[in-house]
């Protein structure tokens, strides 16, 4: 178990800049999560942390010691490619010992390595059978002790449970997150799905064209965003991004919403609305300002998501229950200043 | 706009039946979502309506004239394919132009009609580009268009959405739904994702292992499963579903959870159904989102094993085992990972299935 | 729809792609260094047999001379083979009556091919045995074949035999020996034997056209032919002009079958290029001439090649 820290690293392909003066560190014990769209640099963080790519400048810590100049195999870092699938023709113990087995371990290293993962994730009981006997669960369980079976100083995951359907990668990432909790082990997780980023990450990194754009916990980056660019990122639906104009008050969305102007921040070009903070609600004349149309109702059983139409642009409100509401019907929107988020022209966060 | 009957409808691969006897009625203008893990049956079914498989058994309808043994090309049916069948030799515009000019549309017809529908997906920039260096954010849009621009009665989409990326797909979710409404075609949609199936559609037909299992409205399904299999497999998370045995108290029947204690009084009305059923052996199901905090000495105390923060939700793990509860909250509540709290459904929003076949108890 | 533009921008997917490790210049030049040797090889090997082939045709030279083929400058004649051949009607009649038999096998056993081949993309019963059977003539080696067909069309041959029994009444045409049906027994000889091997390549071509295409077109209201001709056609050009280029090269070079049927005759009824190359070069020895007719061929085939392949790139760019 150790921390890996990135100083000022940077990495070239060519002309393009993989990696842009990356700092950060991760400590001993952490579950930390790379997010960011394609070709943003999350893989070849991966790679640099692993060794296979070498930095053009910068320094990698693993454990407080550099490691620019030490191989791959002698950093003592498990990657963890999208394996978490058994094989069927193995017993669980043989499937779990098979990452030992591989590497020429000593048999009794093995033994007690397996014993002592198996017990820490409640499968000893399960070792002598074959997957197909095992429940879905005990068949996960199975799968991340063999991902986690050997001793290495962090694991590096990439997506490692795309491949799995929507339900069992609800399942899996929690058992993940537990697992890992009760070893106590670091790990460094690269995923493209941003609910499995908010679920699982103790702390992650928001990456944009090569750059780090925010580091912190799932919550603090959600609740506060430095940029548009990250405030979109988070979030399904997408945050609404409003352009706003001072008049007497901030008003936004062809005047449908407007905000007090002593609750916005100076340079505020943009106003984000989180779905879950714009209020919509019946239209009554007596109310300021102008009513939007209801453009789409999707019941998600539990939350509701409305598509307004307020003429400028569409936007979605994610309310809570089954709430009767009809399409086309003339609606009021809102929103709590406090909880709106400001960004200048340049779409960097600004707050009073 | 065509209604669309399928009836008692059969189809066997050799030894494989992959769908056993299912009758359906799709209404005129319906945007029907047929719903199901992979193996289902719900493309078989699908390949059915537009003519690329023969049924071995029952018959299909459009406005009650029989299509069994109309070529797939007569049957007026649009089809977008899972991977979009664009055709890779030929530009945005040729691929939109298809339709009009195989049926000898005239050629200024044809560029109208071409220009308007590019128009419309925003397609016009790409006209002239090859089409097999497009994005699949793209691809998507252009093979809806190749199919809506001759104005099918019927539409068919097979997992359209399944291969672009999830923010587009949260847009095109919606936009096809707008745009269904308005041209009010008869939609049939096959999709494995319930979310999908939820949001779009006007009424959803669940099915498995061949079978269908309930045909009904999103919030229907949702609030009302006929058995596990619906009640786990619509939402997310899935139902709650404790086992549990029925029993009387002083305050009506309740439902014996063991090491959990026993639930809330149930709802009059599903008490008496449950009375006259007989059934003792039940399963036990709520919705997460359903899940309210009790005060002391009500509900069912539970320890808190995990909290996931998911954006605008909470998701609050509750219990080991078989006896594992998740719960929906807002992000204002206050529970911390390892304590006991006390949780309770309202009766009226629990549901009860019979253990040993899985069907839902309930009023009919 | 004006949320798509900015969607787009922001949406977030599997990152598996990252930029490849670039090789460096350093490394390339590497690479050329170690591959130097071979490709200097190969360069030599198609090279130098051309060279020899321009300087022979410059002169005299017949191996008969008794000098090598190095010192044939001895023998310069002023390009006079080149003039010579402008001016031989037997060539340009050998060159034209090849023209001929292209013109007409190449597109016949085309024609056919696909027509099987469209064929055999159905199920039918006995499509195996077909299948086996179709590919026959392409095995039988060409001088057999030469003897089978020059059995076929003798005058009291089966062929005779078969028309005799269609017309009812005795018909004995001597096929390989009147000028007039010489060239075509030796036409339908090709077309036996090439045709399978355009079955075999269009066929490959026409299960790679994707299927959910072909659907999609028919679920739009296309008919057979309108498929045929605007999916089928366009996705199998290259591999159509691919199928040409191979006839037309191995076609103009005609020659075995041909040979043994009629050895050019009669007179010179069915002398192609190939044949009166041969007749030069075995029975007149005139090598320096040879070189010259070769030469000539080599850059009409080439430009006719390059243009097939410049075409099949216009079709992959399109």
């Amino acid at each position: 178990m150790a921390g890996i820290s990135f100083r000022n690293v940077t990495k070239r392909f060519g002309k393009t800049l993989a990696v842009n003066n990356a700092s950060f560190d991760i400590q001993p014990g952490e579950f930390f999560c790379f997010f960011g769209p394609p070709l943003s640099g999350k893989s070849t963080v991966l790679k640099l942390i692993l060794g296979l790519e070498t930095p053009d400048e910068g320094e990698i810590l693993i454990g407080g010691k550099p490691v620019n100049r030490i191989s791959p195999a002698d950093r003592n870092v498990a990657m963890v490619f999208q394996n978490l699938a058994l094989f069927p023709h193995m017993t669980a113990g043989e499937n779990v010992r098979f990452p030992l087995v591989e590497r020429k371990v000593p048999e009794d290293k093995i033994r007690a390595r397996v014993e002592a993962v198996a017990a820490k994730l409640h499968i000893s009981h399960l070792l002598h059978k074959p997957p197909a006997q095992l429940s879905g669960g005990e068949r996960q369980r199975v799968a991340i002790a063999r991902a986690l079976v050997r001793d290495p100083v962090a694991y590096l995951m990439d997506d490692p449970i795309s491949a799995l359907d929507a339900r069992l990668r609800e399942e899996t990432r929690v058992e993940l997150k537990r697992i890992q909790r009760d070893l106590g082990q670091t790990l460094i997780y690269v995923t493209h799905d941003q609910e499995e980023a908010m679920s699982i990450a103790d702390r992650m990194a928001i990456m944009e064209e090569g750059e780090i754009r925010q580091i912190g916990s799932p919550t603090a980056i959600y609740d506060t965003p430095v940029s548009r660019y990250v405030a979109r990122l988070l979030g399904a639906p997408m945050m609404n991004i409003l352009p706003a104009v001072r008049g007497k008050a901030l008003e936004m969305a062809d005047g449908t919403i407007s905000l007090p102007l002593e609750a916005v921040p100076d340079g505020a070009a943009h106003v984000g609305v989180r779905p879950e903070d714009l209020k919509v609600e019946p239209w009554n004349d007596a109310r300021p300002g102008r009513p939007a149309t209801v453009y789409e109702i999707e019941p998600l059983g539990g939350y509701t998501v409305v598509t307004v139409d307020t003429g400028a642009e569409k936007l979605k409100a994610l309310m809570r229950g089954q709430p009767d509401i009809r399409l086309e019907s003339a609606v009021a929107l809102s929103c709590n200043p406090i909880k709106a988020h400001f960004f200048n022209q340049a779409g960097e966060a600004v707050s009073l | 706009m065509t209604a669309i009957h399928l009836e008692n409808l059969v189809k066997r691969f050799g030894a494989f039946t992959a769908l056993k006897t299912m009758d359906l009625e799709i209404r005129d203008g319906e945007f029907m979502a047929l719903l199901g893990p992979s193996g289902c049956g719900k493309s078989t079914t699908m390949n059915m309506i537009a003519g690329m498989e023969q049924p071995s058994g029952g018959r299909i309808t459009f406005d009650g004239r029989d299509m069994n043994g109309v070529a797939m090309g007569r049957r007026g049916v649009g089809f977008v394919f899972q991977n979009y069948a664009i055709f890779t030799h030929m530009n945005v515009y040729d691929n939109l132009a298809y339709g009009l000019k195989v049926r000898g549309t005239s050629a200024s017809e044809t560029d109208r009609r071409v220009k308007a529908m590019a128009d419309f997906l925003q397609l016009t920039p790409m006209l002239d580009k090859p089409s097999a260096k497009l994005s699949v954010n793209i691809l998507q849009r252009l093979a809806i268009g190749r199919s809506a621009i001759v104005e099918p009665a019927i539409f068919l989409l097979d997992e359209p959405l399944s291969n672009v990326d999830a923010a587009f797909r949260a847009v095109m979710r919606t936009e096809l739904k707008h745009l269904q409404r308005q041209f009010r075609q008869t939609m049939v949609y096959v999709t494995h994702d319930q979310l999908e199936a939820m949001t779009m559609a006007d009424r959803i037909a669940v099915m498995d292992h061949g079978v269908l299992q309930q045909v009904g409205t999103p919030l229907e399904v949702y609030n009302d499963p006929v058995n596990l299999f619906v009640a786990d497999f619509i939402g997310s998370p899935g139902m709650n579903l404790l086992k549990g045995t029925l029993a009387d108290s002083d305050r009506g029947l309740v439902i014996d959870l063991g090491a959990l204690g026993v639930t809330a009084p149930l709802d009059p009305a599903l008490s008496a159904v449950a009375r006259t059923n007989g059934v003792r052996e039940v399963v036990y199901g709520f919705r997460p989102e359903r899940v309210v905090l009790a005060t002391a000495g009500q509900g069912l105390a539970m320890p808190v094993t995990f909290i996931e923060r998911i954006g605008a939700r909470t998701v609050v793990h509750f219990g080991d085992g078989e006896q594992r509860v998740k719960a929906v909250f807002d992000n204002d509540i206050a529970v911390q990972t390892g304590e006991t709290v006390h949780v309770a459904v309202e009766p009226r929003f629990a549901r009860m299935f019979d253990a040993a076949t899985g069907v839902a108890i309930r009023e009919v | 729809m004006s949320m798509l533009a900015t969607e787009e921008k922001l949406s977030v997917t599997g990152d598996r792609s990252t930029p490849e490790t670039r090789i460096e210049d350093g490394g390339r030049r590497l690479g050329l260094m170690l591959t130097l040797p071979a490709q200097l090889l190969v360069l030599f090997i198609a090279v130098f047999p051309l060279l020899m082939q321009l300087y022979i045709s410059l002169t005299d030279w017949s191996p008969l001379d008794g000098i090598g083929w190095w010192q044939a400058y001895e023998l310069w004649n002023n390009f006079a083979n080149y003039t010579d051949l402008a001016a031989d009607s037997r060539f340009w009649d050998a060159l034209g009556r090849t023209a001929l038999v292209m013109a007409i096998c190449v597109p016949a056993e085309f024609l056919l091919g696909l027509g099987l081949a469209i064929l055999f993309m159905d199920n039918f019963v006995g499509k195996r045995l077909f299948y086996s059977v179709m590919l026959i003539p392409m095995m039988v080696v060409p001088a057999v074949a030469g003897y089978m067909f020059f059995m076929l069309f003798q005058s009291g041959g089966p062929v005779n035999d078969i028309v005799s029994t269609l017309i009812g009444r005795p018909f004995a045409l001597a096929w390989l020996s009147s000028p007039g049906t010489a060239l075509i027994a030796v036409m339908i000889a090709d077309i036996w034997q090439w045709t399978p091997l355009m079955f075999l390549i269009l066929l490959a071509g026409l299960v790679g056209v994707p299927e959910d295409q072909m659907r999609a077109a028919t679920l739009l209201g296309a008919s057979w032919s309108q498929r045929f001709r605007t999916i089928v056609m366009p996705k199998m050009k290259t591999i159509i002009i691919i199928a040409l280029s191979i006839r037309v090269i191995e076609n103009f070079k005609i020659f075995d079958t041909l040979y043994i049927m009629t050895g050019g005759g009669p007179g010179v009824a069915t002398e192609t290029i190939s044949v009166y190359i041969y007749k030069v070069t075995q029975q007149d020895l005139i090598w320096g001439y040879v070189a010259a007719i070769a030469l000539v061929i080599l850059i009409a085939l080439s430009i006719l090649v390059s243009l097939a392949i410049s075409r099949m790139n216009a079709a992959k760019e399109a």
